[in-house]
């Protein structure tokens, strides 16, 4: 899965005369950037910007949680913590520090399809970014110990005690993953993984992870922000230019499955107990991938029932009905397809049988008329300001660029990208929805109180 | 924190942004020279890099005057994306809640849009989001505001919106149930957020009882159900007044354009003719601008059996942000639990695997506001973990700053303000807070050179000070019969116990 709201991005890092949402003419939206390809096979974005003194480096690798083996769920995961665990050149702990000393910070983040590792630093530390993350592309992997990989399979075990276990809500993504797809799926299990599989992972492991998907021709990298371009590109030339590569890994993909062609054929139901005091609904479908034909209406339909007052479920489960105690819902797209989730808080004493029923209705009605074309208009202009926001930062504008290099192979996606929403019609939003949101194909999980005085 | 899942909780990763590591205090583990196997054949990487100095960064001071109603507007222009955001900010935060309605700044503030003009709430949020614009009502500690981000072609039409909100809200009946049954809900979930409660009790055990801040500014289940519409109001009408209000405006707009926007959204927002109420927060509380009260250090346990993880919380008294200590005190927390490399992080993440993150923070309030040093611990290591904390605290009070630590966090400090004023957002927030606390336009620029000036020895004279844990207050949110015999074998016996709201 991805950050929350997904990539819908739009406008450009420098001055443009936006004319967004009335007026049919499209805005130029483009973030201006040049690529090249070094000899090993990684790409090169450079995207130049002097509006404020910071420089970003953003490397991204083509490799997630779907990529892992049989037993080593979360292993992708581990692996980002492990490449901040030093080389011969850069002792254990360096990485950090000399970063922090330049004045410079930085984090990673994984989701199912890719590995993103981001750098943020004022100009004079662009050198010393640069050459760190050459660094461990080249030799992290060989020099891996235990002792490394033990430190970090503790703070990882704490990650998931803190963000799933002892949050609320937060066990939800654990199961839902596991219930939503099948066994033998890329997608069948959470990002964070299990604690046995954390458990089992050895040095091996990582240096064979490591020789196969931290490959040059498997990496891009991003250089945005107040540089020089001829000498940064001169730069990244002799600093990655001779890392050696195996080529890039095969992408095994989910083969004999399709994003366009759910695995379920049933309700599938559950209740989970929690440490939390008001009762939640999840509902989940499988929905077409990231870019695919019926993902930007999804995203459309998903804010026109969750985002603000008059929004759909809004409107009626906690504003009109007052069942509800707050809504959400997304398309959370992916490489190998997305999945559509609505989730609803419940008010004290309203049972979740007539909440779900409540929340049916809203969604049956969405499969059968169009919306208005007030709502689709508001969608698309809450949508677009996104876009222009975003793009407000160095940090953001970098990370669009890779991620449009990942899933569309062009970082200069970005007015396709938005070309999608704004050719979105309320009759084409509604045939996604009737296709999609099958009642009878989809996960339907319920969180409730635990049981007080029950034995653990 | 850092690196976190994609999938989960990424909005937090710039919060903490700044910070050091300490190679003299704790040398990095086996550090093999970096040239012990280029012998051989030269290192194809070539030497590492020393970064030079990097320019220096002095925050933008915006343009400040006075409107005719009163308001005093602060604009900073932006013109590199046609955006604008503005923030009113006005003395009506939690702190000026009354004794038992606790709540009432940031209802208040949560009611502005719940029909405002001639819209009702459904057709103020359409109208909203048909301008692709968001607005956000809340209330700090010192400040209730209203924020309005939009694109600059629909500036004037959501301008007009945002002047009904702050000058015109209805203040219905209707909404008023419903918003306060939301909120009353909220407060009941709040009880099983382990991060919440911390900081729900370390408010009410470091503030003395009555103490502006003692209490959350969302109030507790008690002080929910004895607010009233009536009391809504009184508060608006007391202290939403333009001639006590600032406008913080950052973006793509000029005076001239701002003033003809303001002129038509803000004509109808005038002051009443009566005074308006004392600013100042009431009785001056027992350690306001004085050394903490002699105490004994106090242990808290709030219980969350079967918790996999322990929240501890290490608090004690802090500064103003009036004090000049406030600044500086920025660069001492970075090394200490402000930023990765700090020493709190290193040593309960890093070194030691019993937690995800451990940060500090001083608040930053008009009166004298808190230190907490916080971590997420493994539960089975909740004693070792504290024990970890007071002494990595202790020995920065004790010792003050490496050599290190002094260049590195003078570099964190210029960085987490070239991020503070980036995007039109976020420096309308930033700004916001100065004005909201009382500072002038220029406090960012002034407070970062005296940050920036200050050495070795003054930094390690305000670790002293502020770090001294004598009468700390130490919360813990977990499971009180795992946590006991473990504080027990670090000496600590006195365990008070406490509820999730502090009672």
């Amino acid at each position: 899965m991805k950050r929350r709201r997904p990539p819908r991005l739009l406008a450009a890092a420098l001055a443009l005369g936006a004319s967004l949402a009335a007026a049919p003419a499209p805005a130029d939206v483009s973030i201006p950037f040049t690529r090249s390809t070094l000899p090993n096979g990684m790409t090169v974005i450079l995207h130049e910007n002097h509006d404020v003194p910071l420089v970003v480096v953003n490397v991204s690798y083509g490799v997630g949680s779907r990529f892992e083996a049989p037993g080593r769920t979360g292993f992708a995961h581990l692996f980002e913590h492990l490449m901040f665990m030093g080389t011969r050149r850069v002792p254990t702990k360096a990485f950090d520090a000399w970063m922090e000393g330049a004045g410079g910070w930085n984090n990673a983040w994984t989701s199912n399809d890719r590995t993103d590792y981001y750098d943020v630093g004022p100009p004079t530390s662009l050198d010393l970014l640069l050459w760190m993350e050459a660094d461990r592309l080249r030799d992290l992997g060989p020099l891996m110990t235990l002792e490394k990989l033990d430190a970090q399979r503790e703070v990882v075990r704490n990650e998931r005690r803190q963000t799933s276990e002892n949050t609320p809500y937060g066990k939800v993504e654990l199961r839902l993953p596991e219930l939503l797809y099948p066994v033998g799926h890329p997608y069948h299990h959470p990002v964070i993984g299990s604690h046995a599989d954390l458990e089992a992972a050895t040095v091996d492991d990582v240096k064979a992870f490591f020789a196969k998907h931290y490959d040059p021709a498997n990496a891009s990298l991003v250089v945005a922000g107040d540089f020089d371009p001829v000498r940064t590109r001169a730069r990244v030339e002799q600093l990655f230019g001779a890392i050696p590569s195996r080529g890039a890994p095969a992408d095994p993909g989910a083969p004999g499955f399709s994003d366009t062609k759910t695995t379920l054929t049933s309700v599938v139901r559950e209740t989970i107990e929690d440490e939390v005091e008001l009762e939640k609904i999840v509902m989940a479908w499988q929905s077409p991938r990231h870019f695919g034909p019926g993902d930007a209406e999804l995203d459309l339909l998903s804010t026109a029932l969750a985002s603000g007052k008059a929004s759909r479920l809004y409107k009626a489960l906690v504003y009109e009905q007052k069942l509800a105690q707050s809504v959400e819902a997304e398309q959370e797209s992916a490489e190998l397809g997305s999945r559509f989730v609505v989730g609803v808080i419940a008010r004290p004493g309203i049972s979740l049988d007539r909440l779900e029923a409540a929340l049916d209705k809203e969604l049956e009605a969405t499969k059968k008329t169009p919306m208005g074309d007030d709502e689709l208009e508001r969608a698309k202009n809450l949508v677009e300001t996104g876009f222009v926001t975003r793009l407000e930062s160095v940090r953001e504008r970098a990370s669009l660029l890779n991620m449009y290099q990942a899933e569309t192979k062009d970082p200069g996606y970005a007015q396709k990208d938005l070309e999608r929403y704004r050719a979105a019609t309320k009759e084409g939003v509604r045939d996604v929805a009737a296709k999609v949101l099958d009642a009878n194909a989809r996960v339907i999980l319920r969180v409730v109180p635990v049981k007080k005085g029950k034995a653990k | 924190m850092k690196r976190a899942l994609s999938a989960l909780a990424l909005a937090a990763s710039l919060g903490a942004a700044c910070g050091g590591e300490d190679a003299a205090r704790r040398p990095p583990d086996a550090p093999r020279p970096a040239a012990a196997d280029a012998g051989a054949a030269p290192d194809p990487l070539g030497p590492k890099p020393e970064p030079g100095e990097p320019a220096a960064y002095t925050p933008p001071v915006p343009v400040h005057y006075k409107r005719p109603g009163g308001t005093e507007v602060w604009l900073l222009e932006r013109h590199a994306l046609p955006i604008v955001s503005m923030q009113v900010v006005v003395p009506a935060g939690a702190a000026y809640d009354p004794e038992g309605k606790g709540g009432l700044a940031l209802t208040t503030a949560n009611m502005l849009d719940e029909g405002a003009g001639a819209r009702g709430p459904l057709e103020l949020s359409r109208e909203i989001d048909r301008l692709g614009a968001t607005l956000r009502t809340g209330a700090y500690a010192d400040y209730g505001f209203a924020q309005l981000t939009v694109l600059k072609k629909n500036l004037t039409a959501a301008a007009a919106l945002f002047g009904d909100v702050v000058s015109k809200p209805q203040l219905s009946a209707v909404e008023f149930k419903r918003v306060h049954d939301l909120w009353r809900n909220a407060l009941r979930a709040r009880q099983s957020e382990p991060d919440a409660v911390a900081g729900v009790v370390v408010a009410r055990k470091v503030y003395p009882a009555g103490h502006p801040y003692a209490h959350p500014s969302d109030g507790t289940l008690a002080s929910a159900a004895a607010v009233t519409l009536a009391d809504v109001k009184k508060f608006y009408a007391d202290r939403w007044r333009p001639d006590r209000a600032k406008l913080v405006v950052v973006g793509d707009v000029t005076r001239a354009e701002l003033d003809a926007v303001l002129d038509q959204a803000l004509a109808s927002w005038k002051a009443p003719a009566s005074p308006p109420p004392s600013e100042s927060l009431g009785v001056p509380a027992p350690f306001v601008g004085r050394p903490a009260p002699a105490s004994v250090r106090r242990v808290v346990v709030v219980d969350r059996a079967d918790a996999p993880q322990s929240v501890i919380a290490v608090a004690r008294p802090g500064v103003s942000a009036f004090d000049e200590e406030s600044a500086v005190l920025t660069r001492v927390n970075a090394a200490l639990g402000g930023s990765f490399t700090s020493r709190l992080n290193q040593n309960l993440r890093e070194e030691h695997g019993w937690s995800y993150g451990a940060r500090s923070r001083f608040s930053f309030t008009r009166m004298r506001g808190v230190f907490v040093a916080q971590a997420a611990v493994h539960t089975e290591h909740t004693g070792d973990a504290l024990q970890a904390m007071l002494s990595e605290i202790g020995a920065m009070a004790k010792d003050g700053l490496t050599d290190d630590e002094v260049d590195k966090t003078k570099q964190l400090a210029r960085a987490d303000l070239v991020e503070a004023f980036e995007t039109v957002q976020a420096a309308a927030a930033r700004l916001g807070r100065s004005a909201g606390v009382g500072h002038g336009p220029d406090h960012e620029a002034a407070a970062s050179h005296v940050a920036a000036r200050a050495d070795k020895a003054a930094l390690k004279r305000y670790a002293a000070q502020y770090l001294d844990l004598d009468a700390a207050t130490i919360v813990i949110v977990g499971p009180r019969a795992k946590i006991k015999p473990q504080l027990e074998a670090i000496g600590i016996t006195a365990i008070e116990s406490s509820g999730p709201e502090g009672q």
